[in-house]
C-alpha cells in the first residue's frame, strides 16, 4: 500500500472516455443533448432531461461559481494524510443552472472560500499521468 | 388494499450487545440477532419461511436457513441503498410478503462487523486503491470519498442558506447521548457529552465535527414480521405497520452528496403518503426515530418529512423537545446511530417496538404511534408503527 502516493486515477467508465480524454488536452466537455440541447453531468447514456440517446460531446469554457465546498480535515485514504487539509469544491457551471462539478480549490486561503465566488479550470496531472480538472478563484 | 395500513405487524425484535469487535463472524451475528427475536416472538424456526435483507449485507439468506433450521425458505428478497432502503425496505417487503400470503413469518436483519472491519469494511474509511472506477471516477481523484465528507457539503448550504449552526447539528448528538446514557446496552454508555465537547472535538470535513457523526459498530439486529391474526396469538403485543414508503429520484446523485435546490427529496416523496396512509397527522407521532448517520440529515429530514418548515429545524429541536423524558417528541430514545450503536438503523426499530410495547427505558407515556426513518441522502425509506388497538 506504500505504493499509492495519489488519490485513486479514474478508470473511465464504459461511454465516458471522451472527458478523460478532453482533460488530456486541458479542455473541459460535456455530454450536450442534441434534441433538447442541455448539457449533462455525470456522464449517461440517455438526456436527463427528455431521455434522448443523441449527444455530441461540447466544450465548455471551465468557469463557473462555487456552489458548496469542505475542507477535509481527517484523511481516510493513504494519500490523504500527505493532502489534508484539501478543499473538495462543488462548482455550478456558468453554461446551465445545477449543473454542477466536483473537483478541488486550489492555491485559496480556506477562510476565503465563499458561496458563489468566481472559480475558472486549470489542470493537474494525477501521477498516473491522466490530467484532472481543478479549479481556482477566478 | 391501497396501502400496507393494518396488514402486517412486528411480533419478534432480537439484536447481539453492540461493540467495536464482536470476536465471531457475521452469519453468527445474524443468526443471534435472529434466534432473540423468534424467542422473543415465542416462535421456533419452522415457523420462519422468509427472510428479508439489506442488498449490502454480506449473509446469505440460505446459509441463514441452514444454520438456524429453517426447513422451506419461500420468501427472500434485499433491498438496495444501505442504510437507506434497508432499514424500513426490508420490513416492508417482508409486510408486502406475509400481507399477500406468499410467506407466514419473514425475517428482517442486518448485521455486520463494520467497526472492526472483519467482513464488512468500514464505511468511514476509503478502500486503500490506486484506482477509481463507476460513479467513484468522478469523485474519488479529487479525495472524496467518504459519506461524512459528502454531507459536509449540503451541511454548510444548509447553514449558509437559513442559519443553522453547529450548535444546532450539536442538539442532536447531545439528544442521542443522553438518551444513551440510560441505555446499559449502548456503546457510549456512561460517557456524557456536552455542548463544549462537541464544540471542541475533532473535526473530520468542515463544518463536520466528529460528534457529528455516528459511530461504527459491530453487531446484528433482527425483527419478525407476520400477519395481525397469526401476531396476536403470540407472545408479544404485535405492533402494526400503519404506514411504510420507499423513496429516491433523480435527485439522488450517485453519492450523498445532496442538491439542496431540488424541490424534491427521497423524503418528501415518502411524506406524500405516508401519513395519509397511517390515516394520521405529523401530531399524532408520539415518539419519533430519525436515523442519525449524522447531524445535518436530521434536521434535514425533520424538515422533508413535515415535521417543520424548510430550514426551520433548528427552532423546532430548540428547547430540549427531542429528549426524554423533559421534551415532548422524544427522538431516538436508545441512543440512535450515534450513541447507542450503528446497526445500520435497524436497531432504532427495535426501540421502536420497545416504545409502543410500552417497555423501553426511556418510556413515553401512552406512546401509540412511533415514525421511524432510514438514512437520508440516498433513495431511503420510512414508517409508522402504531400500538395495537
Amino acid at each position: 500500500m506504500n505504493d499509492i502516493v495519489d488519490f485513486p486515477y479514474p478508470v473511465p467508465e464504459y461511454g465516458a472516455e471522451p472527458f478523460w480524454q478532453a482533460c488530456n488536452d486541458e479542455q473541459l466537455v460535456m455530454q450536450r443533448c442534441e434534441l433538447c440541447s442541455k448539457l449533462r453531468w455525470q456522464p449517461a447514456p440517455l438526456c436527463t432531461f427528455c431521455a434522448s440517446d443523441q449527444y455530441v460531446w461540447a466544450p465548455l469554457s471551465g468557469r463557473g461559481r462555487i456552489s458548496t465546498w469542505t475542507v477535509v480535515t481527517h484523511p481516510v485514504h493513504p494519500a490523504a494524510a500527505a493532502r489534508v487539509p484539501y478543499v473538495v469544491v462543488e462548482v455550478e457551471l456558468e453554461e446551465q443552472r445545477g449543473l454542477r462539478l466536483i473537483s478541488n480549490l486550489q492555491g485559496t486561503d480556506h477562510d476565503a472560500i465563499e458561496f458563489d465566488a468566481a472559480v475558472e479550470i486549470a489542470f493537474i496531472s494525477h501521477a498516473n499521468g491522466q490530467k484532472l480538472h481543478v479549479f481556482s478563484l477566478a | 388494499m391501497d396501502s400496507i395500513r393494518d396488514l402486517a405487524c412486528i411480533v419478534g425484535i432480537g439484536h447481539t450487545e453492540y461493540s467495536k469487535d464482536s470476536g465471531r463472524s457475521e452469519l453468527k451475528l445474524a443468526c443471534e440477532a435472529i434466534q432473540a427475536a423468534l424467542d422473543d416472538a415465542g416462535l421456533r424456526a419452522t415457523d420462519v419461511d422468509g427472510i428479508s435483507k439489506y442488498t449490502m449485507d454480506n449473509n446469505d439468506p440460505v446459509e441463514i436457513a441452514r444454520c438456524l433450521g429453517i426447513p422451506h425458505l419461500r420468501f427472500f428478497s434485499e433491498v438496495a441503498y444501505g442504510g437507506g432502503g434497508g432499514p424500513m425496505g426490508t420490513i416492508m417487503q417482508a409486510a408486502m410478503a406475509v400481507a399477500t400470503g406468499q410467506a407466514k413469518a419473514v425475517i428482517a436483519f442486518r448485521a455486520m462487523n463494520e467497526r472492526s472491519g472483519r467482513g464488512t469494511a468500514r464505511f468511514g474509511q476509503a478502500a486503500a486503491s490506486a484506482g477509481a472506477g463507476g460513479p467513484s471516477s468522478y469523485v474519488a481523484p479529487f479525495g472524496l470519498f467518504s459519506p461524512a465528507q459528502m454531507v459536509a457539503m449540503a451541511a454548510r448550504q444548509h447553514m449558509h442558506r437559513y442559519g443553522t449552526q453547529s450548535s444546532d447539528f450539536a442538539e442532536i448528538a447531545l439528544t442521542c447521548r443522553h438518551h444513551a446514557n440510560m441505555n446499559p446496552d449502548a456503546v457510549m454508555y456512561g460517557r456524557e457529552l456536552t455542548l463544549d465537547d462537541h464544540q471542541s472535538s475533532r473535526m473530520i470535513s468542515t463544518p463536520l465535527r466528529l460528534y457529528d457523526c455516528c459511530l461504527e459498530t459491530d453487531g446484528g439486529a433482527a425483527v419478525i414480521v407476520t400477519t395481525p391474526e397469526r401476531g396476536r396469538a403470540l407472545r408479544q403485543p404485535p405492533i402494526m405497520i400503519a404506514a411504510g414508503g420507499l423513496g429516491g429520484g433523480s435527485w439522488n446523485h450517485r453519492f450523498m452528496v445532496r442538491d439542496l435546490d431540488a424541490g424534491e427529496s427521497e423524503a418528501t416523496i415518502i411524506a406524500k403518503r405516508l401519513f395519509n396512509d397511517a390515516g394520521i397527522r405529523h401530531e399524532d407521532i408520539d415518539v419519533l426515530f430519525i436515523y442519525d448517520h449524522f447531524t445535518p440529515l436530521v434536521l434535514m429530514a425533520l424538515e422533508e418529512y413535515g415535521f417543520c418548515k424548510r430550514g426551520e429545524s433548528k427552532d423546532f429541536i430548540a428547547g430540549g423537545r427531542l429528549r426524554w423524558p423533559d421534551g415532548d417528541l422524544p427522538m431516538n430514545t436508545s441512543g440512535g446511530n450515534l450513541s447507542e450503536g450503528y446497526i445500520h438503523g435497524m436497531q432504532n426499530t427495535i426501540e421502536a417496538v420497545r416504545q409502543l410495547r410500552g417497555v423501553a427505558r426511556c418510556q413515553v407515556e401512552d406512546a401509540n404511534y412511533a415514525f421511524v426513518s432510514a438514512g437520508n441522502a440516498v433513495p431511503t425509506s420510512a414508517m409508522i408503527l402504531r400500538r395495537d388497538s
